[in-house]
């Protein structure tokens, strides 16, 4: 019971946050609450399963495209749409995690890089279809229940499923599927003699937070009301893998403070690096990967065990 | 029938600069296992190195090729040593120098954006625009210049694995690196060495590539694939390989683009679809390595 | 005379034109603990292997209460109770303790990702939690908690294993050189927990080639040369068996005569 109050009381301060900040404030926080929601699935498909995917952004295109094709195309009812844009996700998950799975390591990342660039090929010369390269533009949610959700009221639909994936992988992470995941990373051989089905689990791990990153695409779709295969190219997945690098990889803690971070920091380094912030990202993930691979998260923890540890010591000396 | 052999002439020169990337991988992938996607903004670098050369200082072209080579080898070596070599020393699990090299990748494309800016660089064209003709096969001599540089380079690679005495260290520690450190082969010299020639392979490509492409600070990324995809198909386990897989990745792309009744924006999808072919049914490759002698 | 908990019969394994196992027949009851040695190259890895389920056999069978097993993968083997140790310890090094201990558990976890995620997962969760616990204090690892697997010194990674097969609640144990690389008192503390895991009715099969440690411990040897078993009886008989010793000297004329007797 405390559990879900605790959930409802962070659901209401983040919807309500943007009422408190100016229109462009809102947007920028809209979308880092996208992020965020990316961020927790990559990082419990790359630091907990231990799969180096590229092709968590395709996901997110294929639900954001999914979903308008369906109903703004096609005129599939909304609720319908949003069914079938996750159920292709799903099904393009699987399809893409059976064989790619079996790969071992940098195969997988490779594969999956590979469908990740076919799909803006598919995006881009789609012509009626997927709007081509100009994307498709200028369609707007139908009123529900008489209420228009755009601007900071639709900052509500993205709390809840930022909360719902996080409620979702929290509880895998903790359950046996989280420590299956983690075992057959860490020794595939050794996790199935303990009964672990490690292909089963790894195609597991791949779709369900591919069809998450589809579900973050479905609602991404009406956030700017337009989708062009621009916005799901390949340098946003190596922004995303530096972001649950430099937070803390296998941490959900980890990758909310990366994604953050490294989502707000252009708006604070743009007067100093212009577009280039990438530059920095790349220095930060290097610093990190050569001295604090926990990423930002391993040093909150350092610093919380030193506090700990010194604690005693303080006490002995008062005495 | 002669737009059919001019095609090959095309896709012929097109595959080698795959194949240079290929090679690129190889010579990093064999002793070390590390896949290094930073090939790409390598040839980037090579790209702009060359328009420096040719275009801002305007030296001659004798000069600026072993004058991009030896930028490329310096990069390589330096992109080693602060990317690597630390990781190495430390024992760090191959997933480690892998994603430091992708922050390599990205901080390279960016310092050379914010250097060189975002427009296309143009690079002048060597040796002209005649036509050349070369019995039944015609093109234009930047296209014939390419394929005899990276015949020469894979020759030159071919020698170097099989004929002599550091091809065969290389081996040593690519089919053991430990029994190899146990036989007292330096390791962290033969790392060093692949980074600088890989390096320098990726900068060829870059420098033969940019009169017909222009510079452009995005074109890694691309070309890392393509050149990655190139390898997969031709094989990881012979130097031979990686130019094989070039040309039938070109030879597929333009075939396609040029032939296929599809939308000629497709033609970009042959290499992947290839890539994820290879990597389903026969991730090793066409070429297998050599049996043991 | 129990009914024989696990049966191999007539298998073989032939790697190419190499014979590793050649029609090996034995059988393992409950509560036994048998001992499974012979020279290096004889095939005791190989038939471990093939009840692990690393390889299927090239012929004959496994049979585990009664069903066939082999050729079957080794998640479904040690789904269906058997569980092993690895002789170069293989703990899972991102993991506390007792999430290895858990994850030897994996097979008793009752309900689907479904489960998890309505939350009806959290009781079974804390049962095994409870019952890993019990496993890490019976082996004697209760001390090391907190301490990261890396750290653990390599007997105490084996007492790890031990637990983490253990914590499957299997109906066979099987050992794969258990005594290598322990110290004389570190493999007194283990042959203790294996008669105690004996005593549970846990079937153990054990390969080894330290026999100051076996011998004591086996109440059954099954000698095997050349994928051949050449013995099959108490400890004691086994010392004094002229075939077994001339398999372990090289004696060839020993080593025939006794095969001799047993065709």
């Amino acid at each position: 019971m405390p559990r879900l109050v605790y959930y409802l009381a962070v659901i209401a301060v983040l919807a309500a946050l943007p009422f408190f900040l100016a229109s462009y404030q809102g947007d920028v926080y809209r979308k880092m609450l996208l992020w965020v929601t990316l961020a927790l699935g990559y990082s419990f498909l790359f630091g907990i399963a231990g799969q180096v995917a590229f092709s968590h952004f395709a996901f997110y295109g294929i639900g954001a495209y999914g979903v308008v094709i369906l109903w703004f195309k096609l005129g599939v009812p909304l609720p319908l749409a949003v069914i079938g844009a996750i159920a292709v996700c799903a099904v393009l998950a699987l399809v893409v995690a059976i064989p790619a799975t079996r790969l071992e390591g940098f195969y997988l990342a490779l594969a999956t890089l590979a469908f990740a660039q076919l799909l803006i090929v598919v995006l881009t010369e789609g012509g009626e279809v997927t709007g081509a390269a100009a994307g498709i533009q200028r369609y707007a949610l139908p009123a529900i229940f008489g209420v228009r959700l755009t601007g900071p009221y639709y900052t509500a639909v993205i709390v809840l499923l930022l909360v719902g994936t996080y409620a979702i992988l929290s509880r895998l992470e903790r359950s046996w599927f989280g420590r299956a995941c983690r075992a057959a990373r860490d020794n595939s051989e050794a996790a199935a003699a303990m009964g672990v089905d490690v292909a089963r689990i790894k195609v597991i791990a791949f779709t369900l937070t591919s069809t998450l990153a589809g579900a973050a695409g479905i609602v991404y779709a009406f956030v700017d009301n337009g989708v062009a295969p621009t916005s799901f190219d390949i340098d946003k997945v190596f922004t995303l893998l530096f972001m649950i690098v430099i937070g803390g990889s296998g941490r959900l803690a980890g990758a909310v403070v990366g994604a953050v971070l490294l989502y707000l920091a252009p708006f604070v380094l743009e007067p100093y690096i212009g577009h280039h912030h990438p530059l920095v990202y790349g220095c930060i993930m290097l610093a990190a990967i050569l001295f604090q691979r926990e990423g930002l998260i391993g040093v909150f923890d350092g610093v919380r065990r030193r506090f700990a540890r010194a604690r005693p010591r303080s006490m002995e000396l008062a005495a | 029938m002669s737009d059919l052999l001019d095609l090959l002439v095309t896709a012929t020169a097109s595959g080698c600069i795959y194949g240079l990337v290929a090679l690129s991988y190889l010579l990093m992938i064999r002793p070390t296992g590390i896949i290094n996607f930073a090939v790409g903004e390598w040839a980037t670098a090579g790209a702009f190195a060359a328009f420096a050369f040719l275009t801002l200082v305007e030296l001659p072209y004798v000069v600026a090729i072993p004058g991009v080579v030896a930028v490329m080898l310096l990069i390589g070596w330096a992109t080693e040593l602060v990317a690597v070599r630390p990781l190495v020393v430390k024992g760090a699990p191959i997933i480690a120098p892998i994603l430091a090299l992708l922050a390599m990748l990205v901080i390279m494309r960016e310092v050379i954006g914010w250097t060189f800016g975002p427009d296309q660089f143009r690079v002048p064209y060597p040796f002209g625009f005649r036509r050349v003709e070369l019995g039944p096969l015609g093109g234009s001599p930047q296209n014939f210049f390419i394929i005899a540089a990276t015949l020469a380079v894979f020759a030159a690679a071919w020698f170097f694995f099989e004929r002599t005495v550091w091809g065969r260290i290389f081996e040593a520690v690519a089919i053991n690196r430990r029994a190899a450190a146990l036989m007292g082969i330096n390791l962290a010299r033969v790392t060093a060495f692949a980074f600088a020639a890989g390096a320098a392979c990726a900068g060829l490509a870059g420098l033969l590539v940019s009169p017909s492409f222009s510079a452009h600070w995005l074109m890694g990324v691309p070309l890392a694939v393509q050149g990655f995809s190139a390898l997969v198909v031709g094989g990881v386990g012979r130097v031979e390989g990686a130019l094989l897989g070039g040309l039938i990745l070109a030879l597929a792309e333009q075939l396609t683009q040029r032939y296929a009744p599809i939308p000629s924006g497709y033609a970009a999808g042959v290499p992947l679809l290839l890539l994820i072919l290879f990597l389903m049914v026969r991730p090793t490759g066409l070429l297998k390595a050599r049996e043991a002698r | 005379m129990s009914t024989p908990l696990l049966s191999v019969c007539r298998l073989t394994k032939r790697f190419g034109g190499l014979v590793a196992v050649d029609a090996l027949d034995f059988e393992l009851a409950s509560g036994e603990i048998l001992g499974l040695i012979g020279p290096n190259g004889a095939g005791k890895t190989t038939t471990f292997n093939m009840i692990a389920g690393a390889y299927a056999p090239t012929g004959g069978e496994i049979r585990f209460a009664g069903a066939p097993i082999h050729g079957l993968p080794p998640h479904e083997i040690a789904r269906r109770g058997i569980m092993r140790t690895f002789q170069h310890n293989m703990p899972f090094a991102g993991l506390s303790i007792a999430d290895n201990v858990l994850v030897g558990a994996h097979t008793k976890f009752r309900g689907g990702i479904g489960g998890i995620l309505v939350g009806t997962a959290r009781r079974d969760e804390a049962e095994q939690r409870r019952r890993a616990e019990e496993m890490i204090a019976f082996v004697g690892l209760g001390e090391a908690v907190g301490v990261p697997v890396t750290a653990l010194s390599f007997g105490q990674g084996r007492l790890l294993e031990v637990a983490r097969a253990l914590a499957g609640e299997p109906k066979v144990l099987l050992f794969d050189e258990p005594a290598a690389g322990l110290t004389p008192g570190e493999c007194e503390r283990l042959a203790g927990i294996i008669r105690g895991i004996a005593e549970r009715g846990i079937a153990v099969l054990l390969i080894e080639h330290d026999m100051r440690f076996l011998l004591p411990l086996a109440g059954r040897v099954v000698v095997l040369n050349f994928g051949r078993k050449i013995a099959d009886g108490p400890p004691e008989a086994i010392r004094d068996d002229p075939a077994v010793v001339g398999a372990y000297l090289g004696d060839p004329a020993a080593a025939h005569a006794g095969m001799r007797e047993r065709r």
